[in-house]
């Protein structure tokens, strides 16, 4: 009996050993899910890998929402979750694939654009930080959603060097940086995963013509960058002429425009690289605020989640409504939802997801 | 003699009568101060991106002006009003390739050359506290003092401010008292779109037929 049963203990073990290999190569190989419930405004489910077939079955690929409006006209590519501690521009990014139409051009929609980034949160700016959050919806189910990292995983990717050298300015950055999407454009076909999420994303706006690029980010509560929006210098009329529009409406938000001397993020390159109007907003998120111990990311009455994807939502909208007067309507791009945005504004977010 | 002293007394009534009808004439012929002439030039000082809005506000009020990031001397060719958008961004300057001096020692020639050139100068500042500082500061300070009029999105003495805390560009009063001090007029507004009515004042805009 004691051989037999030193036997099954081992037997178990290595069935054991066998499927923590497996779920630790699952873990660390496939993309991320999350929950995310397209509407009817989704035409089609791509994947990031379709630009780059390399990514296929990275942690670096994720789902690109297709929403084809109903009239014709330009198109757009919305990015959340570039960072993905930064939370605003991911739910932002889901609400509209749930709720949201597109009644001209087409709008391509990514949630999480660094889809490695949205698997653990290192805390790199508050070590309190949470690693996911909950948002319950009109029917009183509770959905889950991870609160991820500003950079991609580190062992998704080769160890950071010391320093890292953006491509191709040469522009010398901190070691960790080779894993932030956002010094990493325009990324490289056959380099690290983050180089390869960023050419995917070059490959895509060029394949697909985009015209207008928003990059939705978030910082901390207190840091100069907060509500504010940046752009290319080539879209500087359009969003200057956003920024006058939404403080008639009460929304402050600061204008910025891409330095010509710090490379590797989106508005700079997209917009020196592609024909895209490329701009990135920053909204403002407790929860990347060190002096708050265990922030309250969604209702800090600071600035709540509700706010913040208001804020997103309701500056791209500006943006596309501006982008059409600039630049004329045949290119013009437009998606609605069946509530006004402004009713975000201190609701419940959840309330408005499926 | 009643006779003539009466004509003489009318006389000299009309006289004093026209004479001050002829004053008045020539004091209404006189330039209202605070009327400025188009085609305006709009520039930055500090690089922010007030300027480009700045621009939006013209086209707007209706305004023919131009808009050019960082002027040149030869840009200031048949212009009438130069409108100067102040305030200092590390980005702006950094992608102009200059520093705050260097910024400093342009704006000054291009401002002093618009003066002696007879062109009139509108010094704003749009951008509320996140263009304040020592940069912004040194730049508010000595521009506004070379300018014939002030606009600052911001609170005007006695009122208070009910717009976003951040977007007072005046909280500390420093507008209020360059203008004092300068005896420069000055118009505070609440929102930058606020400036096309001051524009529109200040230009003597006509609105539109039909």
């Amino acid at each position: 009996m004691k051989p037999h049963a030193g036997m099954r203990l081992a037997q178990m073990g290595i069935v054991l050993l066998l499927l923590l290999a497996a779920w630790t190569i699952g873990y660390a190989d496939g993309p991320l899910s999350h929950d995310v419930r397209p509407g009817y405004g989704v035409s089609d489910i791509q994947w990031l890998s379709d630009y780059l077939p390399a990514l296929r079955g990275t942690p670096g690929d994720t789902p690109i929402y297709v929403m084809q409006g109903q009239e014709p006209g330009g198109v757009a590519l919305i990015l959340g979750g570039t960072h993905a501690n930064e939370i605003a521009g991911i739910m932002a990014a889901v609400l509209l694939v749930e709720r949201g139409s597109v009644q001209r051009g087409t709008v391509f929609v990514i949630p999480h654009a660094n889809n490695s980034a949205s698997r653990i949160n290192s805390g790199v700016y508050n070590a309190t930080s949470p690693q996911s959050f909950e948002l319950t919806n009109a029917l009183g189910e509770v959905r889950w959603f991870h609160y991820g990292d500003r950079r991609t995983q580190p062992e998704d990717q080769e160890p950071d060097p010391d320093v890292f050298v953006h491509e191709p300015s040469g522009l010398e950055l901190p070691g960790d940086e080779a894993r932030n999407l956002n010094r990493n454009h325009p990324g490289k076909a056959d380099g690290t995963l983050t180089q390869q999420i960023s050419f995917a994303l070059f490959a895509l706006v060029n394949n697909e013509n985009v015209d207008v690029l928003v990059d939705m980010h978030e910082a901390s509560l207190y840091s100069r960058l907060s509500n504010m929006l940046v752009s290319h210098p080539r879209a500087v009329d359009i969003a200057a002429f956003t920024v006058l529009d939404l403080e008639t409406e009460g929304l402050a938000l600061k204008q910025e425009v891409s330095s010509e001397e710090y490379f590797g993020l989106s508005h700079r390159e997209f917009g020196d690289r592609t024909n895209a109007f490329a701009f990135l907003i920053e909204s403002s998120n407790p929860g990347q605020e060190a002096s708050i111990e265990n922030p309250d990311v969604v209702n800090d009455p600071r600035s709540p989640l509700s706010d913040r994807v208001y804020l997103q939502l309701r500056t791209i909208e500006t943006i596309l409504a501006n982008h059409a007067l600039l630049e004329g309507s045949a290119r013009a791009i437009a998606f609605a939802f069946p509530f006004a945005v402004g009713d975000l504004l201190g609701a419940d977010l959840g309330l408005f997801l499926r | 003699m009643k006779r003539f002293e009466a004509k003489w007394a009318v006389s000299m009534m009309l006289i004093v009568v026209l004479g001050l009808m002829a004053v008045g004439q020539e004091e209404a012929a006189q330039p209202d101060p605070l009327t400025f002439e188009q085609p305006v030039l709009i520039t930055s000082i500090g690089q922010s991106a007030g300027a480009a809005q700045v621009r939006v506000v013209a086209i707007r009020a209706g305004v023919e002006a131009t808009y050019t990031q960082r002027a040149t001397l030869e840009e200031l060719e048949g212009v009438a009003t130069l409108v100067i958008v102040l305030g200092a961004s590390s980005k702006g300057l950094g992608a102009a390739g200059v520093d705050v001096d260097g910024e400093m020692a342009w704006a000054t020639e291009l401002v002093e050359t618009a003066r002696d050139q007879g062109i009139q100068v509108i010094a704003m500042h749009i951008e509320g506290g996140a263009r304040r500082g020592p940069s912004s500061d040194l730049i508010v300070t000595t521009f506004s003092a070379m300018s014939d009029y002030l606009i600052v999105k911001g609170s005007a003495p006695g009122i208070a401010w009910t717009a976003d805390e951040a977007a007072d560009g005046n909280a500390d009063g420093l507008f209020t008292t360059i203008a004092t001090d300068g005896e420069i007029p000055i118009s505070y507004i609440e929102t930058t779109l606020g400036a096309v009515d001051v524009f529109i004042e200040l230009f003597a805009i006509e609105p539109a037929e039909g």
